[in-house]
């Protein structure tokens, strides 16, 4: 409000009240000073003559009751005088806030429809002070929201799903397959043709300890039907199979002595305990048990042993040195949620 | 809501949940002004608490994502970069309408191409604030859908290359710019700032490839530059009220002498008429000190009231500019002199610049002086012995020691002690270093 206009009014009204009335009926004056610190009632008197009598008492907006009047009348009286130092106001306005949020979240509403901003600025602080820092219950508990999301929509991904502990687990892993798949991809683009060499000899092995025309055919083309979809696999999905490959083999290298036939089922409760790991490794072991029955089926136990063991080694040789930091690894996510140094 | 009425029966102890929650049913606006002051964390957690809270958060004009918006301890800058991509992919992608401010200043975050689509993102929806911070790597380039931004009155980069595209004409409603360590080549920044007609606030620090900082706008208030350059000249802003110069690289002397003997100081206030707050930092006395120095300005900064000098008191040409400036401010309230040490090549000379006759001043609105960095040397005494002398109305003098060895402690104190003082209301105060 200009102090022209306030110039004007006061010669003519000194120390003079506004009346106002608010939507309950019931009607009070208050000094013209403290009222016309709220924009609203101030232009109410300058632009229409209002609030001058009972008769003619200022209707306030129905958001002001007169509890959040009283209230919101004490914070003008408190900062229409120009005395006040910032501090004096800042410890009057922390004082003022101290209230519930019942009253917080009316005292807004009440500000805002008389336009009184500084008050709305400071409501609003503090009701984001409240919510800050706590989690969806407490929330809830404090300003007595519904709880009426469903549990999938709980989970929907948006960023605060990341608080899941599973999820984030998840997320981990996913970035961490990411990497170890593009190590892989370029050791993969050297070796690729090795391990297909490797394959091919160990057929010929195959053939020849199984014998026979016909068997080291079946055999043949059943491994080589194998062999071209491990292939396939390969190149398709080359990270969910080689990954749990290497998931699946390293338990192998370690126990020497699990024999080939179990090498499916032995692998199950070693992942299996750390149950964490279990969403995530569902589907890659399903992938993983359809190729190894495949293997138990066709083959004969020392030679699948035989092949197993040099691709074995081969993968030992490889992962040498990050094996015993994985192996911690995996054996820890299951106690507890430490975000882990996954990469070297 | 309901109303409350004077004569209220007795409250029913089971009012429902809905009467309960004042909260949510707040206008919309109301709501989103107490979203404004939530980190954006917290911001994003509010869709869980309940069906209407869902997508309040997603019309927030406010996105800003900083420390506190990845707290994983984690030292995998290759996990933590994920994490921060994923995050903002998904926040921008689930916000809808106008972003207002987007702020982005994670310590970790590195200057990739990622963060080229998300400024694309935003500068389809009208941003008025947009801060950038890398805070390590190489330099980062923003892409030139940033200088599209036509709404845009804040904006504040650090470490970035600035190359806008050939036919941006600058950024019509700009009022605040602030560029620390970037790199800009010297016509590229003068048509920026000269087409940025609104222009009020200037912060220039660290940066690369302007050596002459040639100001041309015409309503720049506040002007605050720190760096290497090797000249500074204000063309047309005759509001420029708040000015602070620092040069941190030292001038060589005598290749400046040999040239022209124009006066830098004189150049430097011809277009300042309106000057306020001046700050000269560093080593920026020494420049001004190129050239013949008059005695005095010729027109006087009358409204100055506030000046800080950072000085070394035993070379004599900066001694000369420091005493024309003070000459030449009338209306002083407030001085600080900062005491640069330099290597004490020059034996202490014995003449007193500050006793001379020639210059009777007196500084007749000068309140609050504080005087740091002294160690007691002559030339800084007499400094003060002549502050002291000629201030009548001085409040308060502070002064604090460079060094927080004792030795000489006690005869600063007791020399301090004797001087005489213009001033019957004034107080000297010695602070501990």
């Amino acid at each position: 409000m200009s102090e022209v206009d306030m110039a004007v009014i006061k010669p003519e009204m000194m120390k003079s009240y506004i009346w106002l009335r608010t939507a309950d009926g019931s009607i009070q004056q208050v000094e013209q000073e403290v009222a016309m610190f709220c924009p609203m009632i101030c232009h109410e008197v300058i632009q229409k003559g209002m609030g001058s009598s009972k008769n003619y008492a200022i209707s306030l907006p129905q958001r002001v009751n007169p509890a959040m009047l009283s209230l919101i009348l004490d914070y003008c009286r408190f900062h229409q005088v120009p005395g006040c130092s910032n501090k004096e106001r800042k410890s009057f306005d922390e004082r003022f806030i101290r209230m519930d949020t019942k009253r917080l979240c009316e005292l807004t509403s009440a500000a805002d429809s008389l336009q009184l901003k500084p008050l709305v600025d400071l409501t609003s602080r503090a009701l984001a002070r409240i919510i800050e820092g706590k989690n969806p219950e407490e929330i809830r508990e404090i300003f007595h929201l519904p709880d009426d999301l469903t549990e999938e929509e709980k989970l929907e991904p948006l960023k605060n799903t990341t608080d899941d502990p599973r999820i984030r687990l998840l997320n981990r892993l996913y970035a961490k397959k990411r990497k170890e798949l593009k190590e892989r991809e370029k050791l993969k683009n050297a070796e690729v043709k090795e391990e297909h060499v490797d394959d091919r000899s160990v057929d010929d092995l195959l053939s020849f300890i199984n014998g026979g025309n016909e068997d080291s055919k079946g055999i043949k083309t059943s491994k080589s039907k194998k062999k071209n979809r491990r292939r396939k696999d390969q190149q398709k999905s080359m990270s969910a199979n080689e990954t749990t490959k290497n998931h699946n083999k390293e338990p192998n290298g370690l126990n020497s002595a699990c024999s080939s036939a179990e090498v499916g089922q032995k692998i199950q409760p070693i992942i299996g305990s750390t149950s964490t790991l279990q969403d995530v490794e569902d589907d890659i072991i399903a992938n993983k048990n359809e190729f190894d029955d495949a293997d138990i089926d066709d083959e004969i136990d020392p030679a699948l042993k035989e092949r197993i063991d040099r691709e074995v080694e081969d993968f030992a040789r490889r992962l040498n040195s990050d094996w015993p930091e994985r192996m911690q690894e995996i054996l820890s996510l299951g106690q507890e949620r430490k975000p882990v140094h996954f990469f070297t | 809501m309901s109303i409350v009425n004077q004569s209220e029966p007795p409250r029913l102890p089971s009012k429902t949940k809905a009467e309960l929650d004042r909260i949510s049913n707040l206008p919309r606006h109301l709501v989103e002004q107490i979203l404004l002051h939530l980190p954006i964390r917290d911001l994003v957690r509010t869709s869980v608490l309940s069906r209407t809270w869902r997508y309040k958060w997603a019309t927030t004009p406010y996105l800003v994502f900083d420390k506190q918006c990845l707290n994983v301890s984690s030292q995998d800058q290759t996990l933590i970069k994920n994490k921060l991509v994923n995050i903002i992919d998904h926040v921008l992608l689930l916000h809808k309408g106008p972003i207002h401010k987007f702020k982005l200043s994670h310590r970790d975050l590195l200057g990739i191409t990622d963060i080229d689509r998300w400024i694309l993102y935003i500068s389809r929806s009208s941003i008025k604030e947009f801060i950038l911070e890398i805070w390590k790597g190489q330099q980062y380039m923003p892409p030139s859908c940033l200088f599209n931004c036509q709404n845009l009155i804040h904006l504040e980069l650090f470490n970035c290359l600035l190359k806008p595209p050939l036919t941006f004409k600058g950024f019509k409603n700009l009022r605040s710019l602030d560029l620390q360590h970037i790199t800009i080549i010297q016509d590229v920044f003068e048509n920026l700032i000269s087409s940025c007609p609104l222009l009020e606030r200037l912060t220039l620090m660290n940066f690369t490839g302007v050596t002459h900082l040639n100001i041309d706008a015409r309503n720049l208030q506040f002007f605050d530059v720190g760096g290497n350059f090797d000249d500074v000249s204000f063309q047309n802003t005759p509001h420029l009220a708040l000015v602070s110069i620092g040069l941190y690289v030292n001038i060589n002397n005598d290749e400046n002498n040999a040239q022209d003997s124009s006066s830098k100081l004189l150049r430097f206030f011809v277009n300042l008429p309106q000057i306020q707050r001046l700050e000269v930092q560093n080593y920026f006395l020494k420049y001004l000190a190129i050239g013949n120095v008059p005695s005095r300005l010729p027109n006087p900064c009358v409204d100055l009231n506030y000046l800080s000098i950072c000085v070394d008191f035993d070379d004599l040409g900066e001694n000369t500019a420091a005493l024309c400036l003070l000459r030449s401010c009338p209306n002083l309230q407030e001085l600080e002199m900062l005491t640069r040490l330099e290597k004490r090549t020059t034996v202490e000379r014995s003449t007193n610049f500050w006793e001379d006759d020639h210059w009777s001043s007196q500084f007749a609105h000068l309140r609050l002086v504080k005087v740091s960095g002294i160690s007691g040397v002559k030339s800084e005494m007499d400094f003060i012995k002549f502050l002291l002398s000629n201030s009548p109305l001085l409040e308060r003098l502070t002064v604090k020691p460079a060094s927080p060895s004792q030795d000489g402690k006690w005869e600063l104190m007791k020399e301090l002690l004797r001087f005489r003082r213009a001033s019957i209301y004034a107080e000297v105060i010695y602070l501990d270093p």
